[in-house]
This record gives C-alpha cells, sequence and structure tokens, in this order.
C-alpha cells in the first residue's frame, strides 16, 4: 500500500509543492522548498526557494537560493542568489550577494563593509 | 520541476504545523501537528510528535500523539508508538511497541475529538484532562466499516484488545500489568516517563 520509494536516497529536506507548514524549521542540512512555508527558517547548509514556493519567513543558512517568492529578513553566512523571476521583499545580509536580471527585490542589503 | 517527494531529513526539525496533499517522509523530527491527505511515513530513528490525520501512516520510527489514518495504519517491528490510534485498517508488525486506544471504528468521530482537544489544549494553554468516553460506533456504521477489516469489529472496544494485547506482549514481561491509561494526555506534552516504559529492551 505504502510505495517503497527509497530508491533515490536523499539525505536531504524537500517540502513539496502542495505542502503548508506553519512554523520553525531548524536542520543541519539542506533544504528545499517547492511549497509553502511561514514562521521562520534556520539551517546549517543551503536553503533553496524553488520556483512557485512561497516563503513567509526569517532565514538563516549558509547559502540562500531563491526563485520563488521570499518575504523576511534573510542572513546568508557566505551567499545569497535571487534569481530571475523570483521576488524578495525584507532585509538581506550576506557577504555575497548575486541579483539577477529580472529578479524583483525590496529591502535592505548588508554586505558587511 | 518534476514533484520531488517530501521529505524531512535526518538533521532536520520542524515544530509547528503541517498540511499538505501528498506523501511525507519523515526521517528527521516533527513537533506540532500533521495534516495530509495522503501518505505520513515515519522512518526509523525518526520521531513525530504531534497529532496526526492522514490517510495512510506507516510507522517505524516513534510516534507521541494521537494518529487518525482514515484508510489505514502500519506499525513496523521498529514503531514506538504512544497515543490513540483510529483507523479501520490497523496492522501491527511483531515488534511494535505500542500503548493506547484503537478504534477501527468511527473515524469521524476521533477526528471530531482530537481536533476540539487540540482547540481546547490551545485554549487552557495547559496539559488536557482525561479524554472524554471513547467515541461508539453507530450500527449503520459498524456495517460498513466491518466489511473492511478482517475480525468482525462487534463492539469496538472488545474486538480491538487483541490488537493492543499483541502489542503489550512485545513490551516485555517487566511491563507493568496495569499500567495508567494515557489516552487523551499524550501529544506534544507527553510525559517523561510515557516515553521510558514503551522502549523495548
Amino acid at each position: 500500500m505504502a510505495k517503497e520509494k527509497d530508491t533515490k536516497p536523499m539525505a536531504n529536506t524537500v517540502i513539496g509543492s502542495t505542502l503548508v507548514i506553519d512554523g520553525e524549521i531548524t536542520g543541519e542540512e539542506s533544504l528545499t522548498i517547492l511549497g509553502t512555508v511561514k514562521g521562520k527558517i534556520a539551517v546549517a547548509q543551503n536553503l533553496v526557494v524553488e520556483a512557485g514556493a512561497t516563503v513567509e519567513a526569517d532565514v538563516e543558512a549558509q547559502t540562500v537560493t531563491v526563485s520563488g517568492r521570499l518575504t523576511g529578513n534573510v542572513v546568508a553566512r557566505e551567499r545569497l542568489e535571487l534569481k530571475p523571476e523570483s521576488k524578495m521583499v525584507g532585509d538581506a545580509k550576506s557577504p555575497r550577494i548575486v541579483i539577477a536580471d529580472g529578479a524583483g527585490f525590496k529591502g535592505n542589503v548588508d554586505m558587511d563593509v | 520541476m518534476a514533484d520531488k517527494e517530501t521529505v524531512i531529513g535526518p538533521e532536520t526539525r520542524i515544530s509547528g504545523e503541517v498540511r499538505g496533499e501528498e506523501d511525507l517522509v519523515v526521517r528527521g523530527r516533527i513537533d506540532g501537528k500533521v495534516q495530509l491527505t495522503q501518505t505520513l511515513t515515519v522512518d526509523k530513528g525518526a520521531t513525530v510528535q504531534a497529532d496526526v490525520d492522514v490517510r495512510h501512516i506507516v510507522v517505524s520510527g516513534t510516534v507521541v500523539g494521537a494518529i487518525v489514518a482514515s484508510e489505514s495504519a502500519k506499525l513496523t517491528s521498529t514503531a514506538r508508538v504512544v497515543g490513540d490510534l483510529a483507523s479501520p485498517r490497523v496492522m501491527m508488525e511483531a515488534g511494535a511497541a505500542y500503548r493506547g486506544r484503537v478504534d477501527m471504528g468511527d473515524i469521524a468521530a476521533a477526528r471530531a475529538a482530537v481536533s476540539s482537544r487540540a482547540v481546547q489544549r490551545s485554549a487552557a494553554g495547559e496539559k488536557p484532562a482525561m479524554r472524554p468516553a471513547p467515541p461508539r460506533m453507530a450500527t449503520a456504521a459498524k456495517a460498513v466499516i466491518a466489511g473492511k477489516v478482517s475480525a468482525p469489529v462487534a463492539p469496538a472496544s472488545p474486538a480491538t484488545r487483541p490488537a493492543t494485547a499483541v502489542a503489550a506482549g512485545a513490551l516485555g514481561p517487566a511491563s507493568p500489568p496495569a499500567f495508567p491509561r494515557v489516552a487523551g494526555a499524550m501529544g506534544a506534552m507527553a510525559p517523561a516517563w510515557a516515553k521510558k516504559k514503551i522502549r523495548r529492551r
């Protein structure tokens, strides 16, 4: 009945597109979001907000890559990247920030200079 | 983007509410509430301390909280579960450790009991009192559900007793026979003794 789906071992966390999480996500690994997360996110590795995903949360991660929609303050210890078509509202703090052509962004940028 | 399955990795913890219309595999930890229209899989080593409302649940790890599975619930040999379980089909493998009340009857009533309890709990902000009397099945509902279950489900509680007895046997002879009922008091604020006592040796 429950299909065995261990064919593709994935150590990391994926939040699927129909999933809605209201609360706090903390982790020592990478996190990929296709669905909706509201609250707070703190991961030790990479955070990817895929196209179609909605994040309304304060975010802390090593690297943050946004293709979807992110509302909240972001602290990326290494790198923040806003892909084309992404929308971000909030303050960004990271030593390296990449904003692609076509990305939407509103907020403060702090590169620690 | 092809549909990736949702996985909560072993080093990730979610506290809050998770809702969705797809399968969810937990390898890490969820505290709070889980509501899915599909299958929840709690892998070995994973912990879910939440009231759970899903279609199917497969537990190989630890679940503390009330479980409502509208189609089936399976506890594998490594499962450790404390809390009430309501589902028309319940499977427990040898070695599964479980304590709580099994109800193969009126799922809607069980679900209502869980959600009202959740409301009470958040309103009161404290440990809920003992749960109200277990929901009794209406005869008509019973007949429908009995068709899906292998054993006749006549008056709910006696029929479910053998299943729980099997699980109790798995706990080993040292488990106290007359253990205080933990029924409704489970969930996020499960007391430490509740977790300890079910540990298999």
